[in-house]
């Protein structure tokens, strides 16, 4: 399986619009990163213990390749950054396969060679990684890092499985609402923007006596030639005709 | 909103040319179709998400007009964003 990770490859097929926008905000907004940040922080201080300390990370994929976002520590930042650049081991394996993953001694493992010697030359014993079903907005995966082998019993991995489903359906919804307030923003943006430009329009119509489409290319025209944006230069048409310099849309939010 | 396209053969083909440079500046700028809709949305355009939709993956055809404002829209999107 861990095969078919291809070392990260620059082109990969065009991604679904509507996916890479979850996915941009994922790894762009501020809040989905805090959330992760805390969420490898509380999957670590909950699983360590005295003598066996937990490190914890989360991949998520972009563009069909993963970048480390957050981590409890440095140490599980850096072996996320390690896995991520060898580009297979056990946490995309678990990622690509929407499964828990649990290496249960690093000494007897034989799949992901490269990355496993490195692993264990930077102390780390077992791995458990258990993705995060993000009902296809987004892949992500939690990594759990141990100096110990079987550094991860039974009812640990129930209880990471346990909040990584919790954590999973309260990211769906950060990530909704992220999509839904950039959309409204950008709404409401267009809406100022078309405002100033159909008035413009308006008035070219009247000054030219020309049809809507010769006073759109009056204006288009006037935009690229100059290297100013419609907008603006809609603005200064309505600036130099009535000297209003500040056109609000008139909605109700 | 299918064309009220009344250019002869060689216009046609002209557009379908331009469609596809437009089509293609779009797919290699990655950036989401709803994003490019309302910016040109707010820039006066009159078609809607499902025919930009249908224009950049080269199945209609738009008014020039049209494709004037979505040529603006990317020229500026892709420049740096709407300030």
């Amino acid at each position: 399986m861990s095969e078919e990770y291809p070392a990260q490859e620059p082109e990969g097929p065009p991604p679904d619009a509507t996916e890479l926008t979850l996915q941009q905000l994922v790894l762009e907004s501020q809040d989905i990163r805090v959330f992760l940040t805390e969420l490898a922080v509380l999957a670590s201080s909950r699983l360590s213990s005295a003598g066996n300390t937990i490190h914890s990370g989360v991949t998520v994929l972009r563009n069909k390749r993963p970048q480390a976002v957050a981590a409890s520590d440095a140490a599980a930042r850096a072996l996320d950054e390690l896995q991520n650049g060898f580009g297979q081991g056990p946490c995309l394996t678990a990622l690509h396969q929407g499964t828990t993953l649990l290496v249960p001694d690093l000494a007897a493992e034989t799949r992901w060679a490269p990355y496993v010697r490195t692993a264990a030359q930077h102390g780390v014993s077992s791995i458990l990684a258990v993705p995060l079903d993000l009902a296809g907005d987004a892949e992500a995966v939690l990594n759990l890092y141990s100096g110990r082998s079987n550094g991860f019993s039974g009812e640990d991995i129930v209880a990471v499985e346990t909040f990584a489903a919790q954590a999973a359906s309260s990211l769906r919804l950060i990530i909704r609402i992220s999509q839904l307030s950039e959309v409204r923003n950008d709404l409401t943006a267009a809406m100022q923007s078309r405002t100033v430009i159909d008035m413009a329009v308006g008035a070219i119509m009247a000054q030219n006596r020309c049809d809507r489409d010769t006073a759109f290319s009056i204006l288009t025209r006037a935009s690229s030639t100059r290297n100013v944006k419609l907008r603006e230069v809609a603005a200064t048409v309505i600036t130099s005709i009535s000297g209003e310099d500040r056109i609000t849309a008139h909605f109700d939010e | 909103m299918n064309a009220d396209w009344t250019g002869g053969p060689d216009s046609l083909l002209e557009a379908d040319e331009q469609r596809r440079a437009v089509a293609k500046r779009f797919q290699d700028s990655e950036v989401p179709l709803i994003k490019l809709w309302t910016y040109y949305y707010g820039l006066g355009g009159d078609a809607d998400e499902i025919s930009l939709d249908a224009y950049l993956n080269e199945a209609l055809h738009l008014p020039a007009a049209q494709v004037g404002l979505i040529s603006t829209a990317m020229r500026e999107l892709f420049a740096g964003g709407e300030e």
